[in-house]
């Protein structure tokens, strides 16, 4: 994103790019952000609110193309599937050792 | 020059040294799918190993806008059209993706970065073809893409409501990138002084700083543009795979293998990194139960990235579902069709892998599944879909159990030790 207005002069300068892509491509990686992020164990307030982030430009381009409803209906769909559990992860026991007491040091009076 | 054997390509091709093999190889699999630019992996390379005077435009690991945006920019573009220009309307496959560990893709019938060098470079010491990007090239790794920035004169706050953002009514998806460490590096390949060297035990390629004179052979030819110059010691650096956590020498690793930086880093859990069993001639050994040799030998959803460059990166991809075939075709090769194929479709066996991807820091050497019972059967965009609370079970080097995970528990409670564990 440049800081200043483009230059017509400047051969760095990209001019466009004309690519194959409709409402039905922007539908499907949608549908994807809402199946990964379903399956990662977020519920639906913390995927919408990815979608609603501007930080994360390819699922807000999407929300901001099908709108909130559609982007809704995408994630309540995964949600039926994935949210129906969760991974949990057991660590090997010796990697939860018992964490050592703390020492309290005084000063000698 | 001699001739080697590049089962990505399902044939030989020229390479300017005799193929030697490392007995173990780093590799890695990135599922685009999830990866939405956070840019974890690269602020932890960065802040890890290019932090200091002159390293400020080297970026070992980036991610990237595609099709608009690249680090350098435009560097596979360039790349393509310099090979395109020297085989014109030759660049294609022939035979149709198969099963075996050679040539699983089909055959390729173009000419590789290699093959080109040999026949069109001048003088006839030149073996790689490739360009050198200018410095514009590589001062704003992201440029024109999708990461917003504030507005002007406001610090540190992002634009609120993304209304500077350009919009682009078209797909796109985001390319993390690392150097591949490829088994036939093009860096290694150009380098008149063999500074660059690939370790036998794990195939990391590295560059040996008291060797190098800057001479950027290898910055040329890389067509990854993974090497980088460095003006003020007038050497070049590249990534080093994290390497003393791969040997498990890091302090943290206690002695096991660990997945470098970048990987652990990786909040979208996007990443998988190993070391693959290589075989006498070039081939992953077959390790069935080694996660990434499931990925891409068995479950076949992972690629390589322009494999047609003919380095055989180890670097694998699970392509985006959304994008349009014809562009991951050349991206990733003629395996595409089916990797999306399974990946959207996925077998019991490649849900349980996938549960696999960072929830460890250390290296998973093998796994194991436990099966269990359904526990969901149903549609998903109308598509059938099967759950089962399968264990899947990890094992290290030593073949001791790293962690396991089941589907069934609701709740999951990060030990206090582990909060920061990246």
């Amino acid at each position: 994103m440049p800081y200043d207005d483009p230059e017509p002069d400047d051969p760095q300068e990209l001019v466009g790019v004309e690519l194959p892509g409709d409402e039905s491509v922007t539908r499907e990686m949608a549908a994807v952000f809402a199946d990964e992020f379903a399956q990662l164990g977020l519920g639906r307030a913390q995927i919408l609110a990815l979608f609603r982030k501007a930080e994360y430009s390819g699922a807000h381009q999407a929300w901001r193309l099908l709108g909130e409803d559609a982007v809704a209906r995408m994630v309540d769909e995964s949600l039926a599937v994935w949210e129906r559990f969760t991974v949990v992860v057991t660590d090997r026991v010796e990697d939860n050792p018992e964490p050592e007491p703390l020492t309290l040091f005084r000063r000698r009076s | 020059m001699p001739t080697v054997k590049n089962w990505q390509l399902g044939r030989e091709m020229s390479y300017p040294y005799d193929a030697k093999y490392p007995s173990r190889q780093f590799a890695f699999v990135f599922n685009i799918n999830r990866c939405i630019a956070c840019q974890s992996c690269t602020m932890a390379c960065k802040s890890t190993w290019t932090f200091n005077k002159g390293q400020e435009h080297m970026w070992w690991a980036n991610v990237e806008t595609k099709p608009y945006g690249g680090y350098p920019q435009w560097w596979d573009a360039k790349i393509l059209g310099k090979l395109e220009e020297a085989n014109p309307g030759g660049q294609s496959w022939s035979g149709k993706p198969a099963d075996g560990r050679f040539g699983p893709y089909g055959k390729f019938d173009g000419q590789t970065v290699f093959d080109a060098a040999s026949r069109t470079l001048t003088p006839d010491s030149a073996r790689v073809l490739g360009y050198l990007p200018t410095d514009e090239e590589w001062n704003s790794p992201n440029i024109y893409e999708d990461n917003p920035v504030g507005k002007r004169g406001v610090r540190n706050k992002l634009d609120e409501t993304g209304a500077q953002l350009p919009v682009h009514n078209t797909w796109f998806f985001y390319l993390a990138r690392i150097c591949n460490h490829c088994s036939y590096p093009a860096c290694l390949a150009a380098c008149p002084r063999q500074a660059i060297y690939k370790r036998p035990e794990d195939g990391i390629v590295l560059l040996d700083q008291a060797e190098c004179r800057g001479y950027r052979k290898c910055v040329e030819a890389c067509p990854y543009k993974k090497t980088m110059y460095r003006g003020n010691t007038r050497t070049s650096e590249k990534c080093i795979a994290c390497y003393p956590r791969v040997e498990g020498t890091d302090p943290e690793a206690n002695g096991e293998p660990m997945e470098t930086r970048c990987m652990a880093a990786c909040i979208g859990q996007i990443r998988m990194q190993g070391l693959v069993q290589v075989a006498e001639d070039g081939t992953w050994a077959e390790d069935r139960h080694n996660p990434l040799y499931f990925l891409v030998h068995e479950a076949k959803v992972a690629l390589p990235l322009y494999p047609q460059f003919g380095t055989q990166p180890n670097g694998y991809y699970i392509p985006p579902r959304w994008v349009p075939r014809p562009y991951l075709r050349q991206m990733f090769g003629p395996g595409v069709d089916r990797a999306i194929e399974n990946y959207a479709s996925p077998s019991r066996e490649l849900l349980a892998v996938l549960q696999l991807f960072r929830r460890s820091n250390r290296i998973i050497f093998r796994y194991q599944i436990e099966e269990g019972p359904k526990i969901y059967e149903g549609s998903l965009h109308g598509r059938k879909v099967e759950l089962f609370n399968d264990t899947v079970i990890a094992f290290g080097k030593d073949g001791r159990e790293l962690f396991r995970t089941t589907v069934e528990e609701p709740v999951h409670v990060r030990p206090n030790i582990h909060a920061n564990s990246i």
